[in-house]
């Protein structure tokens, strides 16, 4: 990264590294994810688990209803409500991220840098089954428990077979789609339970709000996995899910799907910056489509502990505090009295017991790519990533010193190098970015480094380099035919 | 003369395949972050030859003439460590490399180590420094890769003679998942397949089990013994849900060998470069040898 800055033209004179204090946060792109997304808090340590769900379920509560397999029946107390805006903060802060770098006029050497990120916008979805109606008990199903939590009414079913528990839920009104019997079966095999939600009236009106909370449990099991099955089940193409994890050890990874590091750090041209959600959005599907499609995508990775002091370089939003992350269910963290100061000085923290490492996930699935639920594991590696893209502004002022002009001849190659960094990275023709490059708010007035000038070049360059690999199997092909031929004719 | 090596040694087969693999994980799978971690194995995979040759060795042959001998064998086993265990710290590749080779001079029973070199560097790798880990998921799971390891594999271990254990444990692993997860739970055959086809069960099962120094000569006890090693490695992995379990159950069993053999007798395994031809068969590879350097 470094490397690559000092690079164009040896400009950049701050090193990344003093931008890392965080919250220096300008603007929220939109619309980057345009499928359903759903976000869900994975927090694992030894054998327990804490999931936290999102719930954005907009309309009638009264049609709101979930139903999820768990490895347990839940206790009560393993049951709560958490506070929504705790998935905002963490979207916030852990989604991919844009950097800006202002060069420095050759010509003069005042000029100052700064450094800004911007993140995407997610729009978020849960996938909830809808309906409701009364609750009645049929023999094949089996109420194990049920209670009242926050604004939620919870039952966990258990069940002897699919089309008891199929009927069960439909006849409750939870309107389970036709296809869904495929997966509970192996579902009610595997002695999972079904840990059904809905909304609570009285509770909810109670509340005086007008949306529903997240839902977290929490769960002893040597299985750590999130079941994405039945959610298929309901919903025809693809489907974004976004993990944050919280781990004592390491990164979490996928054991039963490849895990790739989403491409990061690049140098993309500056027009990007006004819609960075868009350019990240059809990023993202390029790289998917790459990769085969059955990937988990990590997006970023970072040690979170609340006395580590540097979390992201830089960040987009403000980095979790201990309660948030009590709040998402590291229970490690917790049991501490907010006002009790006499442990400020305590060097415990120190051993590691502490240590909360944050990894997010993005996937991508629909039913032909993802045939299993997901399965994860902690790893002890702890290693930082984050998906972080950089722009450039040009020097300004004059630039008719000899430096100067050595600086527009580096300036415009450095532009060409963008631009098919940015055909290739989204995997869109470059034509596609022509209304944003052409865009008339250029930051130089020279009219030879304008991407808008440049981009003729660039298109011709990019079409040559798309005969090439043609080239190169026709050139591979001749020369083996030609050493058969020879072989066959006894000349070699 | 490589070419006459590569049919008399099936281990240039299996390292020429490995790098294949690797090859293969280093540009289609990304894994060149990870470059340093290769290098290190393998560095440290020879010095740790060097040093326990030059100790442990037999001293009646020149030091050079027995190192080099050794290689083939020590790149097989850096290959193994590249291709399954993972670390962010040198410190552990260093431990992890020099355990696997250093265990095939000090831990043998009657001329053969006990343990699969690498198999048990992962394990105590995994279990002694908690910094190392296994990605199950690093192939991903295309079918070409399965038909490719397949092939591959076939082929090495048809040079040894050894396909029965492989056969034998894949065989029974892959139909007691077929038994738990479809004809049991009822998945659908997808959810199987990809349970299958993971590169690194598939490398466990024709480079990693076959090593013919660590597995028992007779071949009804040998066949029996890799089918138990695929039962118990399905139990931990389908209701203990434990990753790498083959490994673990490897290494377990592997001190079960030689205690096989002293109750089963049968003639002992040499590799190829020591292996005597029949008349017949060094005139065969004369000719494939004289043919294919034409």
């Amino acid at each position: 990264m470094k490397k690559k800055l000092l690079f164009i033209g040896g400009l950049i004179v701050i090193s990344p590294l003093l931008f890392s204090f965080c919250g220096f946060y300008v603007s929220k792109a939109d619309g980057t994810l345009k499928n359903k997304t759903s976000q869900v808090i994975l927090v694992r340590d030894g054998n327990k688990s804490v999931i936290t769900m999102y719930n954005d379920f907009k309309g009638d509560t009264k049609d709101f209803a979930m139903v999820v397999p768990v490895p347990v029946v839940l206790r009560k107390d393993d049951i709560k409500v958490v506070d929504q805006s705790i998935f905002q903060k963490l979207n916030d802060y852990s989604s991919p991220r844009l950097v800006e770098y202002w060069d420095q006029n050759p010509c003069y050497d005042n000029e100052t840098m700064m450094d800004k990120s911007v993140s995407p916008q997610a729009s978020l979805n849960e996938i909830v089954v809808r309906g409701y109606g009364n609750v009645k008990k049929k023999e094949s199903v089996k109420i194990e428990a049920q209670y009242i939590v926050g604004e939620y009414d919870i039952l966990i079913l258990s069940a002897k077979e699919s089309s008891g528990l199929k009927n069960w839920l439909n006849e409750n009104g939870y309107k389970i789609p036709a296809n869904a019997e495929e997966v509970l079966d192996p579902y009610i095999k595997s002695n999972l339970k079904f840990f059904v939600v809905k909304v609570n009236e009285k509770e909810k009106q109670k509340l005086n709000n007008n949306f529903l909370r997240p839902i977290q449990i929490s769960f002893n099991s040597p299985k750590f996995m999130l079941p994405i099955r039945l959610g298929m089940a309901n919903a025809d193409g693809d489907q974004d899910l976004i993990v944050y994890a919280f781990t004592r050890k390491g990164r979490i990874e996928s054991t039963n799907y490849r895990n790739v590091d989403i491409v990061s750090n690049k140098n993309i041209p500056l027009f990007v910056q006004k819609n960075f959600g868009a350019f990240y959005g059809n990023l993202f599907t390029n790289q998917w489509d790459k990769e085969n499609k059955s990937v988990a995508f990590l997006e970023y990775a970072w040690n979170v502990t609340p006395i580590n002091q540097m979390k992201c370089d830089p960040c987009v939003g403000n980095p979790p505090t201990e309660q948030d992350l009590v709040q998402s269910g590291v229970w490690w963290l917790g049991n501490k009295d907010w006002n009790d100061y006499s442990d400020v000085d305590n060097e415990e923290m120190d051993n590691g017991s502490k240590n909360v490492h944050f990894t997010r996930l993005h996937f991508r699935y629909n039913r032909k790519s993802f045939a299993q639920d997901l399965m994860f594991q902690v790893t002890p590696n702890k290693q930082n990533y984050q998906a972080r893209y950089i722009i450039t502004h040009p020097a300004t002022g004059d630039l008719n010193c000899a430096s100067g002009k050595k600086y527009l001849q580096d300036l415009k190659q450095r532009r060409k190098k963008e631009l098919m960094e940015l055909a290739s990275l989204t995997g869109t023709n470059i034509n596609n970015w022509q209304d944003e490059a052409t865009a008339k708010n250029e930051e130089v007035t020279n009219v030879t480094v304008q991407y808008a000038t440049l981009l003729p070049d660039v298109k011709k360059e990019t079409e040559n380099k798309e005969t090439m690999p043609a080239g190169i199997v026709l050139f591979g092909v001749a020369m083996l035919g030609a050493a058969g031929l020879m072989r066959w004719k006894g000349i070699i | 003369m490589f070419l006459l090596k590569l049919f008399k040694d099936a281990r240039y087969f299996q390292i020429v395949f490995q790098c294949i693999f690797l090859g293969y994980g280093i540009y289609f799978l990304h894994w060149h972050n990870e470059n340093w971690l290769y290098t290190t194995y393998f560095i440290i995979c020879l010095v740790t030859q060097g040093i326990a040759e030059w100790f442990f060795g037999k001293k009646d042959i020149p030091f050079l003439k027995r190192f080099k001998s050794g290689i083939p064998s020590v790149l097989i086993s850096a290959f193994g460590l590249s291709l399954l265990l993972k670390t962010n710290e040198v410190g552990v590749a260093i431990f992890a490399a020099a355990v696997t080779i250093a265990s095939k001079y000090i831990l043998r029973i009657n001329g053969k180590h006990v343990f699969n070199p690498s198999a048990l560097g992962i394990v105590v790798a995994l279990l002694l420094t908690g910094k190392a880990w296994i990605s199950p998921g690093q192939w991903g799971s295309g079918a070409v890769i399965l038909f490719g390891v397949m092939s591959l594999g076939f082929i090495v271990t048809t040079r040894v003679q050894k396909l029965d254990v492989s056969l034998a444990f894949l065989g029974t692993f892959t139909v007691l998942i077929f038994i738990r997860q479809i004809i049991y739970l009822g998945w659908p055959m997808d959810h199987f397949i990809q349970s299958i086809s993971t590169g690194s069960l598939l490398i466990f099962s024709f480079f990693m089990i076959t090593d013919p120094k660590t597995i028992p000569n007779h071949t009804v006890v040998r066949i029996i013994w890799s089918a138990a090693i695929a039962a118990a490695a399905f139990y931990l992995t389908a209701f203990k849900f434990m990753n790498g379990a083959p490994i673990f159950v490897l290494v377990l069993a592997q001190p079960l060998v030689p205690i096989l053999d002293k109750f089963f007798k049968a003639k002992n395994f040499e590799w190829g470069s020591s292996k005597t031809y029949t008349p017949e068969e060094k005139n065969f590879l004369q000719i494939i040898y004289s043919r294919s350097i034409m």
